[in-house]
């Protein structure tokens, strides 16, 4: 069960850009049904395949002797869900490059329509050599390096994706029982389901402490590293998203809020497995139309990670700001 | 400007970037030891602050600026401080206490010393190149 997302580099630019695709199928296992059924690929996966093409870009370049990894990322904004049957143009463009980091925004579209911006992503690069074999790492680049022939970029990139066959896909409801997604987390018993394994503590419109056990056999440590297994940080993030949740339903709030925006978000050290993370939620502030949650991980009383999620009722419009410098991802609640 | 005057906008960046209040931070903590910085947090921060004052900091800024008129070599051997090394990062790092700078200290423990006021001046020193740079221009 690969926790590697980018089907086809298109094109390449070393240090400067890189285009790639994305199907979205019923062959992919992290997926979620929306209140009607329809299966969408979980979104901050979607800022993952963009970080995963970033990084190629950026191996590629050092001839695969360093490798970033997640770090920071200023604003991300999810502008719908991506649903099976439709494929991502995945565009990464690089800021800043040097021996030591790397700078970049990246943007996924459904033909012409911008479904998914990332602004400001910040990645330290590490050796390669402590996460992944540098031969492995470059097979897998050679699986999916096939640039386009020489056309006009835009041309040809536009040619495919009018041209590309959808995928043909069994009626959705086929593809729900075949899945057996669990109600709680809409996913499979094949896919890792991203919660928190219990709550510790609640006072119900206070805070929420939780745990999660960090268990090897999930699926995405394979790839996510061979030599070195490290929690995807957009993992942890969908199990945050889904704590919210549980912490709104607890709280038994009367005002329905839904998740807009995640606020500061920062990997402080790695996770792996057999660690026990505990994550500490706590109410920030609170209004009739808006709800901030902070977040804090810590694995054996370090902090791993930081976020504050802005929760907001459905009768105030998505408060986006482009300009905003403010490290934010914001998600379409379906 | 001088450190008074960018210190407090450096403060609140820091405070953001570590996430702690900014009451609990003042000119003399040392970003590691006593603010609990990680490496992540070293490049966040000086992303920010290049954001905010409209600044260049090169990576390596700081050890530039310690060494001051040393070569490499002169600075260090195998990665450990020459004592003329140790001397020129004393003077650079005049606000840092002395009994910080320990004997055989290696180049990659350098950020161990670093202050509030460290950064401070490292924004000023980037403010003048920059304004150094467009004079010219």
């Amino acid at each position: 069960m690969r926790f590697l997302f980018v089907d086809k580099i298109l094109e390449l630019n070393p240090g400067k850009s890189i285009k790639g695709i994305k199907h979205i199928t019923q062959d992919d296992f992290y997926l979620k049904p929306d209140e009607k059924g329809k299966l969408f690929f979980i979104p901050p996966l979607v800022g993952e395949t963009l970080g995963q093409l970033a990084a190629w870009n950026v191996m590629f370049n050092n001839n695969f002797t360093l490798r970033p990894v997640a770090g920071i990322a200023a604003s991300a904004k999810v502008l719908r869900h991506v649903y099976v049957g439709e494929t991502l143009l995945l565009e990464s463009f690089i800021d800043h490059l040097d021996e030591s980091v790397v700078q970049y925004h990246s943007v996924a579209k459904v033909k012409d329509e911008e479904v998914f911006i990332l602004r400001g992503a910040l990645g330290p690069l590490l050796p390669m050599q402590d996460f992944i074999d540098t031969n492995l790492v470059k097979q897998q680049f050679n699986q999916i390096y096939r640039p386009m022939p020489c056309h006009p970029v835009e041309l040809a990139t536009r040619d495919l994706l009018n041209n590309m066959e959808i995928p043909r896909c069994a009626r959705n409801d086929d593809a729900l029982s075949r899945l057996s997604l669990s109600p709680t987390t809409g996913l499979g018993p094949i896919a890792a389901p991203m919660i928190f394994d219990r709550i510790i503590t609640c006072e119900p419109g206070v805070n929420l402490s939780a745990e999660k056990c960090i268990n090897f056999a999930a699926p995405y440590f394979a790839d996510h590293f061979p030599c070195k297994p490290v929690l995807p940080m957009t993992v942890l993030l969908e199990c945050k998203l889904n704590l919210a949740r549980d912490f709104i339903k607890l709280s038994n709030f009367s005002q329905n809020y839904q998740v807009r925006e995640v606020h500061k978000v920062k990997m402080k050290d790695f996770i792996q497995p057999g660690d026990v993370v505990t994550t500490n939620v706590k109410i920030k502030s609170q209004s009739d139309t808006k709800l901030v949650l902070n977040f804090q991980s810590e694995v054996n009383q370090q902090l791993v990670c930081v976020l504050d999620l802005i929760m907001i009722t459905p009768t105030v419009l998505p408060n986006y700001n482009e300009n905003s410098s403010a490290k934010s991802m914001q998600f379409q609640e379906n | 400007m001088n450190v008074e005057s960018v210190y407090p906008k450096v403060r609140e960046i820091i405070a953001d970037v570590l996430v702690i209040d900014e009451k609990d931070i003042n000119l003399n903590q040392r970003l590691i030891a006593d603010l609990g910085a990680e490496s992540i947090d070293f490049l966040d921060l000086v992303f920010q602050l290049e954001k905010e004052f409209s600044i260049k900091i090169p990576r390596g800024q700081l050890e530039k600026n310690a060494r001051g008129e040393l070569t490499e070599a002169e600075f260090e051997k195998a990665g450990v401080l020459t004592p003329e090394g140790m001397n020129a990062l004393k003077n650079y790092l005049s606000e840092v206490p002395s009994e910080y700078f320990k004997p055989g200290m290696k180049v990659n423990e350098i950020p161990s010393l670093f202050t509030v006021e460290t950064f401070c001046k490292l924004v000023l020193a980037a403010v003048s190149a920059q304004s150094t740079v467009e004079s010219m221009a």
